[in-house]
């Protein structure tokens, strides 16, 4: 048989390029979304503004990424925001007491992991549904740094500020910092997720607790590790948010960073019901939050409106996953 | 009502769950359909009740063809179905259960609480049972619930029941009123679908019968033409192979041993031990804290008293990881619920146990779980496509296969079944008797949980009977009958009657 373009489409059946779709619809997302911006804005496909995307995605994608984990874990957390917003107000605090970044950094990175271990707690050995206990603790951690500021801003001291503030405002070979960090623990994750006994075991779990278990996994352990490590990543999130505002209000700090981080994971292909996705995905999910929110400044739809199409684009992914599942 | 099921046949994927099955049941008739597990008896009912649809055949009911059965269509031809599992809302009153989506109206559109009422103690009544309607069902004992769902189906007119093993949960006094009603519901007309595994009781009630075998129609008659041994034999069809391995008595040394074994409100003071390349089989009846006593020995549940000590070191049973670097390996029931993780591949499925207890290393070689795949396909024979592919792609029996290997690969001393045959085609059974004995005869100890008999006769040395939560009786192979296993497993002998008075109870 001649090895024509009409035999090779012969052999790609319907049900395999539905297959490789339903694997890597986060690609063909991301395509679509890029010819949707072009077109709006056909000077959109530039390096200048692919790098500037990764910048602006990066603080809230290092979030998704841990999103994503817990999602996969069959988990959720609510409280991201308000973890960022407890751990950058008091690590103002500490880096203007010491004036020592890494010091700072290593604050924010343990306080975020205490934070969010405490969420894995409470859902693993409290045995109460993720949703509820980040549900109050979205506020309790909130209320905290709100009372601590008294309502007003943390501001970074001004003669720490100017050094400090180009940790997230500087690059290396033209790329952003920020951007790096953001590929850097994508690359970490995506290996601990897809490569090592404890990813695999988080897929274990979010897709069949029970059997799990019953195979000898610690269930328990794995959950709290979830979001431990997601609230380290939320820390690591804090201190970059902290040198790129200088000026953490306690009551926006960090809001609605679980929903841009939640979409994220959405879009990115990543199973709303556990068990089944990639941290790639994710990655490219919070690319795709990002573009969105340019997309509709460059089409002249109000700002305000930037809700309701992440909502709606939450409820149709789950949907088409939905679907996905049934066929 | 006459039922007539013609040339009935249904595909799951590869699997045929009915092959060309016939089956017809007169007006006023008591006809028992007998069947082992999985031969296709429940995939027939529920076709009959259009819960599935078949592929192929055809359904006649007074001689009119049904097209496109649906449960809606079902439940207003008069056909009801009393299911083996409770279906009841538990939060709900017994009469709020009885009439569940058929609730009676007032002309204000109003609940009419006060006929619901009254309706459901007339019914109740009928059958003889002293419940009140406005009690809640959560407050009732298993037994009583059984007779409730009997009751739902006396509600409405009917003209057709399905009983699907109702006499599992009752006590040998309800199953006399049960048998009571049942022929007064006949002297009025009825037909019953009466699904049991119990021989005396289906000799005791039915005029008819209708067995079948793997999917396929074998024989239908009269129960006064038939005795228990020839139903026996139509029912499992294959002379049984002798198995000289089971026979024989294990001597060799003890490799565990269980003493006082409790979990409060489902199993207490079990004893016993497990000898080297011994087959021990536990069974009893719905009910008897088996499925409870394999998760305790696994280290699965929480044990209140006992030990459990394996090659003389006591086990901590509260760390299934510690249990698993003791030896002990356990395929579990339930395979889609307990074993099966749905959205991994078949290669990570075969995988996951052996880097819980065996792993060592940081990152995953996949290199090493291909070898393990290919080692292990060997084996079991494993029929897979592409081993990337997810686990639910492939067969019940292959599933099962997966699972199994996912255990040998830990190299257990100890392997604990339960029930490891459920929902699998006949041919993957007996790969895994096979199994099982090979596994035995290389000095490996089996606890196989089933309630099988044949399974049972076929691989256990020993068995176990255990009725309410305790170890009723312990037979050696040549005590095997599936009379006695019956016997000890209905607890009759804890009630001063024997297995004849059952049969009596007519």
């Amino acid at each position: 048989m001649q090895k024509t373009p009409s035999n090779l489409l012969k052999n790609l059946t319907w049900e395999k390029v539905w297959g490789l779709f339903g694997k890597y619809s986060y690609v063909v997302s991301f395509l679509g979304l890029l010819l949707i911006a072009t077109l709006i804005n056909p000077l959109y496909f530039s390096y200048a503004n692919l790098s500037t995307l990764l910048l602006q995605a990066s603080i809230k994608g290092i979030i998704a990424l841990g999103m994503a984990m817990l999602i996969i874990c069959g988990m959720i957390d609510l409280s991201v925001g308000s973890i960022v917003a407890l751990v950058a107000g008091l690590g103002v605090v500490v880096l203007n007491y010491t004036g020592n970044p890494w010091l700072t950094l290593l604050f924010c990175m343990a306080f975020g992991a205490l934070l969010g271990s405490i969420n894995g707690l409470l859902v693993a050995f409290g045995r109460i549904a993720p949703f509820i206990v980040t549900l109050a603790t979205m506020s309790a951690y909130r209320s905290i740094i709100v009372q601590i500021g008294q309502g007003g801003p943390f501001n970074v001291d001004s003669e720490i500020l100017p050094w400090f503030r180009m940790i997230a405002a500087g690059n290396v070979w033209g790329i952003p910092n920020l951007a790096l960090i953001f590929i850097v623990i994508m690359i970490i994750v995506g290996i601990v997720m897809s490569r090592t006994k404890f990813g695999r075991y988080v897929y274990a779990v979010g897709s069949n607790e029970q059997a799990a278990r019953l195979a000898g996994i610690n269930v328990n352990m794995i959950k709290i590790m979830c979001f431990t490590i997601t609230g380290l990543l939320a820390g690591i999130s804090s201190f970059l948010l902290m040198s790129r505002l200088t000026s953490i209000t306690a009551p926006n700090a960090g809001t609605q960073f679980e929903l841009d981080a939640i979409a994220g994971v959405a879009i990115g292909g990543i199973a709303m019901t556990g068990g089944r996705g990639m941290i790639a995905g994710s990655f490219m999910g919070a690319l795709m939050v990002q573009m969105i929110e340019g997309v509709l400044i460059a089409a002249r739809i109000p700002p305000f409106l930037n809700g309701l199409v992440k909502g709606i684009i939450i409820i149709f992914t789950v949907l088409l996953q939905r679907r996905k599942a049934n066929n | 009502m006459i039922l007539e099921m013609k040339n009935i046949s249904k595909y799951f994927g590869p699997v045929k769950a009915l092959d060309e099955v016939n089956f017809t049941v007169s007006e006023a008739e008591i006809h028992g359909l007998l069947g082992e597990n999985g031969a296709g008896k429940s995939t027939l009912m529920n076709i009959l009740g259009g819960a599935l649809a078949p592929s192929e055949g055809q359904i006649f009911i007074d001689g009119q063809l049904i097209e496109d059965m649906t449960i809606h269509k079902s439940n207003a031809l008069g056909i009801k179905f009393i299911h083996q599992e409770l279906n009841l809302v538990n939060d709900l009153m017994v009469y709020e259960n009885l009439f569940l989506g058929q609730e009676l109206t007032n002309r204000a559109g109003m609940l009419d609480r006060k006929t619901m009422v009254l309706r459901s103690k007339n019914v109740l009544e009928r059958i003889k049972v002293d419940i009140d309607p406005e009690e809640l069902v959560s407050t009732l004992e298993p037994s009583r619930k059984q007779l409730i769902e009997i009751a739902r189906a006396l509600l409405f007119d009917s003209k057709l029941i399905i009983m699907d093993e109702p006499t599992t949960a009752l006590t040998n006094k309800e199953i006399e009123i049960l048998f009571e009603i049942m022929r007064s519901l006949k002297s009025h007309g009825l037909s019953i679908i009466f699904i049991s595994h119990k021989m005396p009781e289906l000799f005791a009630i039915c005029e008819k019968y209708t067995i079948l075998r793997d999917g396929k129609f074998i024989d239908t008659g009269n129960f006064k033409d038939i005795d228990e041994q020839k139903a026996t034999n139509l029912l499992v069809g294959r002379s049984i192979v002798d198995n000289q391995q089971a026979k024989l008595k294990v001597t060799t040394p003890v490799v565990m041993k269980v003493s006082g074994l409790t979990s409060k409100g489902f199993f207490e003071d079990i004893n016993f031990e497990l000898r080297e390349g011994e087959v021990l089989a536990i069974t009893g009846l719905h009910g008897d804290g088996r499925g409870e006593l394999s998760e305790c020995l696994f280290g699965a549940r929480r044990v209140d008293a006992g030990t459990v000590t394996v090659h003389d070191k006591r086990l901590n049973l509260g760390n299934i990881r510690d249990v698993m670097r003791a030896g002990i390996g356990m395929v579990p029931r339930n395979r889609k619920e307990r074993s099966i993780i749905k959205d991994m591949s078949i290669l990570n499925n075969l995988s996951i146990a052996f880097f819980v207890a065996k792993h060592n290393k940081f990152f995953i070689d996949k290199k090493e779980e291909v070898e393990r795949f290919n080692r292990n396909q060997k084996i079991t024979d494993i029929r897979a496509g592409n081993i990337d592919d997810d686990i639910t792609s492939m067969s019940g029996g292959n599933q099962q296969k997966v699972i199994v290997s996912r255990w040998l690969e830990l190299d257990s001393n100890i392997y604990i079944l339960d029930n490891p045959t459920q929902g699998i085609d006949v041919g993957a059974k007996f790969e895994i008797y096979k199994l099982i004995g090979e596994l035995a005869s290389r000095g490996k100890s089996v606890i196989i949980f089933s309630s099988e008999f044949m399974e049972i006769y076929k691989v256990a040395n020993r068995c176990l009977v255990m009725y309410e939560g305790r170890v009723n009786a312990e037979l050696f192979h040549e005590q095997l009958t599936e009379l006695n296993v019956m016997y000890y497993a209905t607890g009759s002998n804890k009630e001063g009657i024997n297995a004849k008075n059952t049969k009596q109870l007519t």
